[in-house]
């Protein structure tokens, strides 16, 4: 049995989707093990399109696997819920709610009493640095306060893991930079186990403990980086050599598993 | 209530002498009319003519609209159409938006429904009235189901559309959050598909009124149609105008009261709908 110190395992993952188109199925992930102990951040990268950001939909519930077994806490993933928080890459607020009402979404949905949500809401809304814009619409934001929005909702479910799915990716370079480093800030208060997909390398250094390189489809894990720059770290650690170093070993990894699928495509489409 | 007083927008200055151009517009517009009115009363081909038989000019419009006011005529041609007017569109809201909503979310039902929905909407609907009036006699029912033919299917339509095109990362979100398929139907796609229903509802009210007055063309004892009607048969065209200015009058507020409606079930769309709707309104 996994022992106690894992906060999320996955066993053992297996998906297949079946294509449209030939009625063949194309195996997405080929055999993924992965322990994820309390409080730990682990950044996903890998080459486009190797199915990162499905393997978070799996965790959270919302895709099927077919093969292998989730456990969080110990306890098996069927479907999405409390226990799990969503960061979505398009922020994904609800247009026709003020940030307040966008962040106690999680806490209606289980049915909490709109008042108690409204006033836990107003620490979690601070905590992403949002005080004063809280009867604000999402389309009176910029996009790295709809980010922050996004996370806030994800939080005050108080999730035993948090999902984020390349939650930066559309956001301006100096927002996203700022953004990773109040990101970092947040997880020291609150301590979150944290599953992080990107596909910017340094981003994924700068913020993990863990760096899982994932391979070209079918996806395994191709090796798991070990970062041990020391914590609090700030944005200036991106130009030490221990950081460069890294950068270029995780890039390494992917530009091989790269080259390798931009080969088979060749063949498949000469076929 | 504060939110929505926050989204209503405030009205700059040039916004504000441009709803001055427009009224101005409209009372010079109103102005030209009479003078013309007058103008062409002093030449021999008014007599020649018999031009008052054809013409009004606006002040005995407004003259006219106080005696039918006073003999009560007015009001009960009036009474007539809302009831009319009101039954059709209740219906249509009724049918439509559940028919429509079953159609965007039920393949089958949408098969199924399909092809009379098309073959329905393509008929020219006035040329069912009569047969409706043949089938059904003279009265409010009739022609409200009249009214009812004209105004379901831009309802239905508008809801279909509405609902198929639900933002679909919103409903992956209300999921994620482990909400039910309730929750995500009231939370995300009856909010989602509001502004196409009430874009719907707007093109319904016009095509209601359209409908009020072409059954009450077809068969009718009273209502603002039968009215207009009437009096043309009499060449008295003072009537006549009374009868159309209260149509219009009744189109603008219920544009207005809808978008009222609009305001208060979700204020942040009142930019939107006033867009969709004005690109729809071009047909």
């Amino acid at each position: 049995m996994e022992t106690p110190a894992s906060k999320l395992v996955v066993r053992n993952l297996r998906k297949a989707f079946r294509s449209q188109r030939s009625e063949e199925s194309v195996q997405v992930f080929e055999d993924i093990s992965l322990e994820v102990h309390p409080s730990e951040f682990i950044s996903l990268v890998g080459p486009s399109g190797c199915g990162k950001t499905t393997f978070l939909r799996i965790l959270d519930g919302l895709i099927s696997h077919d093969d292998g077994e989730i456990l969080l806490d110990g306890k098996t993933v069927i479907k999405p819920g409390p226990d799990k928080g969503f960061v979505f890459q398009d922020s994904s607020l609800l247009p026709w709610r003020t940030v307040m009402d966008n962040v106690i979404l999680g806490l209606e949905l289980q049915g909490v009493d709109t008042r108690e949500a409204r006033r836990k809401a107003g620490g979690y809304i601070s905590l992403v640095g949002l005080a004063g814009f809280e009867n604000h619409y999402p389309h009176e934001l910029s996009g790295g306060m709809q980010q922050r929005v996004n996370l806030a909702r994800a939080l005050i479910v108080d999730p035993q893991v948090l999902l984020m799915d390349e939650p930066f990716a559309s956001l301006d370079a100096q927002t996203r930079e700022i953004m990773q480093a109040e990101l970092l800030k947040m997880w020291n208060q609150t301590r979150k186990t944290v599953i992080f997909v990107t596909h910017q390398i340094e981003e994924a250094i700068f913020l993990s403990d863990r760096v899982v390189v994932f391979s070209a489809r079918p996806a395994t894990i191709r090796e798991i980086v070990k970062v041990s720059i020391p914590r609090p770290r700030s944005l200036s650690v991106k130009r030490t050599k221990e950081f460069l170093d890294l950068a270029d070993r995780v890039w390494s990894i992917i530009q091989d598993e790269v080259l390798k699928s931009m080969g088979r495509e060749r063949e498949e489409g000469m076929r | 209530m504060k939110t929505v007083a926050k989204a209503e927008p405030r009205v700059p200055a040039w916004a504000r002498s441009s709803r001055m151009i427009a009224i101005y517009s409209v009372v010079v517009g109103i102005g030209i009319w009479q003078l013309a009115y007058e103008g062409l009363a002093r030449t021999p081909y008014f007599e020649a003519y018999a031009i008052q038989h054809f013409l009004a000019s606006p002040l005995q419009v407004i003259e006219t609209f106080g005696e039918l006011y006073r003999s009560g005529e007015l009001f009960r041609h009036s009474y007539f159409s809302l009831l009319e007017f009101a039954y059709g569109f209740v219906l249509s809201v009724v049918v439509g938006i559940p028919v429509g909503f079953l159609m965007a979310t039920q393949k089958k039902i949408n098969t199924c429904l399909d092809p009379w929905v098309s073959c329905i909407y393509a008929t020219p609907r006035v040329a069912l009235a009569p047969i409706i009036i043949v089938w059904f006699g003279l009265g409010i029912f009739p022609n409200a189901l009249i009214v009812f033919l004209g105004a379901v299917f831009p309802i239905l339509l508008n809801t279909y559309t509405g609902i198929k095109s639900v933002r679909q990362n919103l409903i992956e979100l209300v999921r994620a959050f482990g909400g039910s398929p309730l929750q995500v139907f009231f939370k995300v796609m009856i909010p989602d598909a509001t502004p196409a229903i009430i874009a719907g509802l707007r093109l319904a009210v016009g095509r209601a009124v359209i409908g009020v007055v072409v059954a009450e063309w077809f068969g009718a004892e009273a209502g603002l149609g039968y009215m207009v009607y009437f009096y043309s048969q009499l060449f008295q065209p003072g009537p006549v105008f009374v009868g159309i200015v209260v149509l219009v009058v009744f189109g603008i507020l219920s544009f207005i009261a809808l978008d009222k409606v609009q305001g208060w079930i979700s204020p942040w769309y009142a930019y939107q709908v006033r867009r969709e709707v004005h690109g729809m309104e071009m047909e």
